[in-house]
């Protein structure tokens, strides 16, 4: 597979419609210009290769001659000596933009491909839930008074956010979170009663849901968690 | 010899049958038949379609067609959308309104896609053309409800205002109180984009009562709950409607008059809006779900469930945006109700989270896959995927016309068996023969691209990010896509070879993007010089590329065919490869 980058520059399998047209063979032979032609076509430092390609290969003769990047795009994973796909869930992307926003310093530009302004609206919601720094929300600005907490269940990977605001009353939360955890509980387990709602309040304590009144529970409460009821 | 009398027909018979003729391309074709048919074409075409605004100059456009009356624009490059094309690239639509307007005073649809667009643009339109009827606006910028009050002001033949997507100075809403009170001519006015709190809602009010002919109306944020009911009641023809912010504290007076008025609507087919849901005013729409054929819910922050409960009701929707709340099982229960649904986009709710927040995987978008034959069009966000998963798709779904794909971390391999997905992608360009747009995502080798090349025959527009492994990737699209128009690549390693063995492919495209890849501004420099016919622009924020050695990638890098030449409205970090810039001592 290696070898047919170098096919490349020879005859090349065009097809009948754009025939001979290989500007490969004009200009860019002339060694001044070449400088490491077979560099080229390897990715340059700036981003991580998790092919099978080793790492040092897919640093070019680029970080001599290139410095003037304002990207700086910072590795935050292993180096892929070999095939470690294990380790891809964990890596992330840094990239350090002067230009973005502080709330971008954690992604790749443009990435994931949405849209700016549907962006905007799932970072109005993000900041909602990390202002103040305990998940709660309190927007006046777009009259939306939305209350996202964090649930977690025991022995569920998956954290999903609830707008507490969207209840009234105990009964009616633990129904919802039952509809939505239900899919989730596995199988050995099939009896509801063996879990509790717990919630962790202002203070940081973990206590038991349904104690209080309602009303003083969604302004208390920072998280949920179910937990299996073992007494 | 003898010679064929070409055609004895009078020029106006001919121009009367030439008014059937509404494609681009048919007419384009009939131009071509010869010298009297180019010139009777001409005169009478009245729909001009121009793919990329640089690609041609306003000039060269009005003398060709003197007696157009409806053109479409666009000005920058999809990945615009995604923040890559630094601001004061380009696309500004003055130049051609200031030649319009002398040119085509009885111009009356003007659509532009992605370009700057400013309130004295807006003041030219409203002043040139008297007979103005269609203003759509998609995803442009610059300009101000100010502007948008000098349209309502003078236009008196308006029928559609569309600002879908487009990045508006909302000064408040008092624009719409621009609207003289004896125009009634409105029939769809898009103005869901406005962001401002403010909105005056007894203009609105009005507008909407005198204009009978009203059948979409797509309201901003700011219009609260409690005045759908009104709104609705001046307007029980509407056929597409969006709310604005579709959540208040619960009262069953303001339900009941919102079910009334939504079951008095009996042609509404879409719905969309939908900001700050409280799923209990939901059931307030079921009397017009079952006639839905469009739902878009994609602001929706409830949870699978009450997702459910909704598209219970939907049994004809054809087309759902949503958001990755609906889960696996949710999709999987849409796929039981709704066995007409030709169009799904599934958006991420928390795409920058290391951690999934909800329960959406490769199984949701399989299990509709399976249920809907008619299946057309694909978006979907997930966080992990499988070759066979994606065969399982494409063997189901061969009538596939759009599928883009979004595995959010890059190079996500195949989570079962931690390969590539060249299997699984290959599998959809070879099955699904009719693919004319394809996004990928994930682990992919060269591989993938050898069956692009070799089966996405009717391939229009191809995006690529974090794939491939050399030049050949990049060769099979370029050499082996007969079809296509529109490739854009992100990040990956294609540097100089494939590209300039491809140059005359370049010129039977639309354009091509490339950023953060391994061209280098030799290269550049060289295809600038070689091909006139194309513009080759380098982007590049840090500095002039010739203060770096030729050898240097480029940082962004976009050629477009072009009969006008290089522009001269770039800003300093665009550069412009002509025949000049290899002369240039570097």
């Amino acid at each position: 597979m290696p070898n047919m980058e170098f096919q490349l520059g020879l005859a090349l399998p065009t097809p009948s419609i754009i025939k001979g047209f290989d500007l490969n063979n004009l200009g860019l032979d002339h060694p001044k210009d070449m400088c490491g032609l077979e560099a080229r076509n390897k990715p340059p430092r700036c981003f991580g290769d998790k092919s099978k390609r080793s790492f040092e290969q897919a640093f070019g003769n680029f970080e001599a001659e290139c410095k003037t990047k304002t990207l700086l795009l910072l590795w935050s994973g292993q180096p892929n000596e070999e095939e470690d796909h294990n380790d891809q869930k964990k890596r992330t992307f840094s990239t350090i933009d002067d230009r973005n926003d502080a709330e971008e310093v954690d992604q790749v530009v443009g990435w994931p491909p949405i849209k700016t302004w549907r962006k905007k609206i799932f970072q109005q919601q993000q900041h909602r839930v990390g202002r103040i720094g305990n998940n709660r929300v309190a927007d006046k600005e777009n009259g939306s008074r939305s209350i996202y907490v964090k649930v977690k269940m025991e022995g569920v990977a998956i954290t999903r956010k609830v707008d507490i605001r969207l209840y009234h009353s105990y009964q009616t939360l633990t129904n919802s979170l039952i509809t939505l955890f239900a899919k989730d509980k596995k199988c050995a387990d099939d009896d509801y009663t063996r879990y509790i709602l717990t919630y962790q309040d202002k203070e940081g304590d973990w206590l038991i849901a349904g104690d209080i009144p309602w009303q003083s529970f969604i302004r208390s409460v920072q998280r949920l968690k179910i937990v299996r009821n073992w007494g | 010899m003898q010679k064929k009398v070409a055609c004895s027909f009078p020029d106006e018979v001919l121009e009367h049958v030439f008014s059937f003729i509404q494609s681009d391309k048919d007419r384009n074709a009939v131009s071509m038949v010869c010298k009297s048919w180019y010139e009777i074409e001409r005169w009478c075409r009245r729909k001009i379609f121009i793919g990329n605004c640089y690609a041609v100059s306003p000039r060269m456009v009005i003398r060709r067609f003197p007696k157009v009356r409806s053109i479409e624009l666009k000005g920058k490059p999809h990945f615009a959308d995604f923040n890559l094309v630094p601001d004061g690239w380009g696309g500004y639509v003055l130049p051609w309104i200031a030649e319009m307007a002398g040119a085509y005073p009885w111009l009356e649809e003007i659509r532009l896609k992605r370009m700057v667009v400013t309130d004295e643009c807006l003041e030219l339109i409203a002043k040139s053309f008297k007979n103005f009827k269609v203003l759509v606006l998609f995803s442009c910028e610059g300009f101000s409800t100010d502007g948008l009050a000098a349209i309502a002001a003078s236009c008196m033949n308006l029928r559609e205002l569309d600002l879908r997507d487009s990045d508006v100075d909302d000064l408040g809403g008092h624009w719409l109180s621009h609207f003289p009170e004896t125009y009634t001519s409105l029939v769809s006015l898009n103005s869901s984009c406005l962001g401002s709190d403010e909105v005056s809602l007894s203009a609105l009010e009005r507008l909407v009562g005198r204009c009978t002919n009203l059948r979409t109306l797509r309201l901003n944020r700011a219009v609260p709950l409690d005045k759908i009911a009104n709104i609705l009641g001046r307007a029980p023809q509407l056929v597409d409607f969006g709310t604005g912010t579709y959540g208040a504290d619960l009262q069953s007076d303001v339900f009941s008059s919102l079910a009334g008025a939504f079951s008095s609507c009996k042609e509404l087919r879409s719905l969309s809006g939908f900001w700050d849901v409280v799923p209990a005013y939901l059931p307030a729409i079921y009397p017009v779900c079952s006639r839905l054929t469009s739902l878009n819910l994609s602001y929706v922050t409830i949870q699978s469930p009450d997702l459910v409960k909704l598209l219970r009701h939907c049994p004809s929707l054809q087309r759902l945006l949503v958001l990755d709340y609906i889960e696996d099982s949710g999709l999987e229960a849409l796929s039981s109700s709704c066995k007409d649904l030709q169009e799904l986009r599934v958006f991420p709710s928390d795409p920058f989270g290391e951690e999934p927040n909800v329960s959406l995987t490769e199984q949701g978008l399989v299990s509709v896959c399976l249920a809907c034959p008619k299946l057309q069009s694909v978006l979907y966000f997930c966080r992990r995927m499988s070759n066979v998963a994606l065969v399982t798709i494409a063997q189901n779904c061969p009538n596939l016309t759009r599928f883009r794909l979004c595995i959010i971390e890059p190079r996500t391999a195949d989570f079962l068996t931690l390969e590539p997905l060249d299997v699984g992608f290959g599998a959809i360009v070879e099955h699904c023969k009719d693919l004319r747009r394809l996004s990928l995502s994930g682990l992919l080798t060269d591989r993938v691209f050898e069956y692009i090349g070799r089966y996405a025959k009717k391939l229009e527009m191809l995006s690529v990010a974090f794939a491939g492994e050399s030049d050949l990737g990049l060769h099979h699209v370029l050499s082996g896509c007969e079809s296509l128009r529109k490739l854009e690549i992100r990040d990956c390693p294609f540097g100089d070879k494939a590209l300039l063995a491809n140059a005359a492919k370049l010129e039977t495209m639309r354009s091509l993007w490339m950023s953060s890849c391994a061209v280098s501004f030799g290269a550049c420099k060289l295809l600038g010089q070689k091909m006139p016919r194309l513009n080759v622009e380098v982007i590049d924020e840090s500095g002039p590329p010739d203060s770096r050695p030729d050898s240097c990638p480029v940082d962004k890098l976009y050629i477009y065919r072009s009969v006008a030449g290089p522009r001269f409205d770039m800003p300093p970090f665009v550069w412009t490869m002509d025949e000049d810039s290899a002369l240039q001592v570097s």
